[in-house]
């Protein structure tokens, strides 16, 4: 049987990991765009000069060594021709297979802002050229404005940061990290990060940028009539699943590649993991989505069932930070428990017992039982103990073969 | 494999895997007699936590068969060693992101109490001996068993 696997990120080696263990005679062939796999939750570390590429990988070399696994690497597929289980690389070659997993990720999604376009100082932070790049300009740049405060965006600010330019950040929501934190929380990471001499704009947005006749944007122009002159800027608002190779009218389509909970798409012996399926984008549904995939592909029915993705860890700036489930009550009907010290800040919001969401700041030791117990929204007997001394004690179960389950509180 | 067993109804809270975990894993292996408990860096993976009626709990890592804090890690720092069973933290990878922190079901992990950068993460006390915590446990609370878990 030959497996032939669409990128080299979380999802594809995830799923070429595990095809090896199955100790069949399989033949597994891996083509990616990217030439070595690499964690791009870790660019940021190669924007500072903290990593390079081989640092920041997450794959041990010896998956490699097995004869098994071949790696087509540094092609993008330009096609897919499922009729004849034929992929076809930009070199005009073709990769027969009998079973394909589409695991090719999502790009960088430019805000269609004018001005943006055909710049030279303009990046996105999606993969290793972007940081290199970055890390280019921002060797000669002094002032740098980045769109977007969310996870890459700060991530892209705490490189610059570290790197000595003066960095403006720029948010639409009230406040950075809005999907993730509330108010207090973030106040935080921007107090630090107002103390490194970042300017933060929240509720504002981008109207326009101007470049000079070079191709340099050298302004901002906010909608508050604030113009922000920079010499590099960063644009951080989301990405898009890259589904531009798939044939119109092939697979059925949603987000990105719809697929079923066995990842299977809707052409028979077709897979699809990871951000491509637009199911979530997160590292860890990724992985187990790519596992996944590959024990659908060798025929053992297996299915995903982990689509809670509301669950953040942020470490930046030297404050740590867990977020699961809402970070703000959406009414009052709700209780928004704090604990909170000079350095620490705990908040939980629940109902009836049940925990809708947590934010842990500065103290998330032995928190991870909190993302088991909002994803299943178990019941916390909240008049017995204070919610803040909750531990997975409270829920202690183990089975003959020393794993943990969980018992439920009546 | 051999997975560390608990019976928790013969634990009464006596912390000794607790510090004999710290004592072996500070920077210069110790006894218990010897730990310097006012030393930040002497920190324990395992924990004891109160349940709702106040009952010492011991909660160890699993070294599970699916574990989750490898699924989440970003860096390659956390893997499962397909022979050992055991799931072995490299601190050299660690990108100190605290995904496997937010993961872990049981709340098992945690970050150093100085730094915050490395992981608190069990090893068994290296592959072939007995753990240090088990060892040390006046009880019997926690013991090993054979599991074929891999």
């Amino acid at each position: 049987m030959k497996y032939v696997i669409i990128g080299a990120g979380a999802a594809g080696i995830s799923a070429a990991k595990t095809l090896l263990d199955f100790d069949e005679k399989n033949q597994i062939v891996l083509i990616s765009e990217d030439e070595k796999a690499y964690s791009r939750c870790m660019l940021h570390f190669v924007i500072a000069g903290k990593r390079d590429i081989d640092t920041i990988s997450f794959v041990d070399e010896k998956l490699f060594d097995s004869d098994r696994i071949s790696w087509i690497s540094g092609k993008k597929v330009t096609e897919l021709i499922f009729v004849e289980r034929e992929v076809v690389l930009e070199d005009k070659s073709h990769v027969s297979y009998d079973k394909l997993l589409i695991a090719a990720g999502a790009n960088a999604v430019i805000p269609p802002i004018k001005g943006m376009e055909h710049s030279k100082n303009v990046f996105v932070l999606r993969n290793i050229g972007d940081a290199n790049a970055i890390r280019e300009v921002a060797s000669f740049a002094k002032r740098a404005v980045i769109i977007g405060a969310g996870l890459v965006g700060l991530d892209a600010a705490s490189a610059l940061l570290s790197l000595g330019l003066e960095v403006t950040v720029v948010e639409m929501a009230d406040r950075i990290l809005s999907l993730q934190l509330d108010s207090y929380s973030a106040s935080q990471y921007q107090r630090v990060m107002e103390d490194m001499g970042a300017v933060i704009y929240t509720g504002v947005s981008v109207v326009e940028v101007k470049q000079n006749r070079n191709g340099f944007v050298e302004t901002v122009h906010l909608n508050n009539g604030a113009v922000l002159e920079c010499d590099l800027v960063v644009t951080a608002a989301g990405v898009r699943p890259n589904t531009i190779f798939i044939p119109d009218n092939s697979l059925e389509m949603n987000r990105g590649i719809q697929v079923n909970d066995c990842m299977q798409t809707s052409i028979p012996d077709v897979f699809a993991a990871g951000d491509v399926t637009g199911i979530t984008g997160i590292w860890p549904a990724a992985t187990k989505q790519g596992k996944i995939a590959a024990y659908n592909m060798a025929g053992k029915d297996e299915h995903f069932d982990d689509y809670f993705s509301a669950k953040n860890a942020i470490h930046l700036f030297g404050i740590g930070t867990v977020a699961i489930g809402m970070p703000v009550a959406p009414d009052n009907s709700y209780v928004e428990a704090v604990w909170k010290n000079d350095a620490v800040y705990k908040k939980i919001i629940y109902k009836d017992g049940i925990v809708y969401g947590i934010i842990l700041q500065n103290d998330v030791s032995r928190s991870g039982f909190w993302t088991r117990v909002i994803k299943e929204k178990w019941k916390i007997n909240t008049s017995v103990k204070n919610i803040f001394d909750v531990t997975y004690a409270d829920f202690f179960c183990i089975n003959e073969e020393g794993e943990y389950t969980f018992r439920q509180q009546p | 494999m051999k997975r560390i067993m608990i019976n928790k109804d013969l634990c009464y809270g006596c912390l000794s895997c607790s510090l004999a975990c710290m004592a072996e894993h500070g920077k210069e292996k110790t006894t218990l007699y010897h730990l310097d408990l006012e030393n930040k860096e002497n920190s324990s993976r395992n924990f004891i936590a109160l349940d709702s009626n106040n009952k010492p709990v011991p909660i160890f890592c699993r070294h599970c068969d699916e574990p989750e804090c490898v699924d989440a890690c970003i860096s390659g720092a956390m893997t499962k060693d397909k022979n050992t069973g055991l799931v072995t933290y490299n601190q050299e990878k660690c990108a100190s992101c605290y995904m496997c922190i937010m993961s872990c079901p049981y709340g098992v992990l945690k970050a150093d109490d100085s730094a915050r950068k490395i992981i608190m993460k069990c090893d068994f006390c290296g592959e072939n001996s007995m753990p240090k915590c088990v060892e040390s446990c006046p009880n019997q609370a926690i013991y090993l068993i054979e599991v074929n878990a891999i």
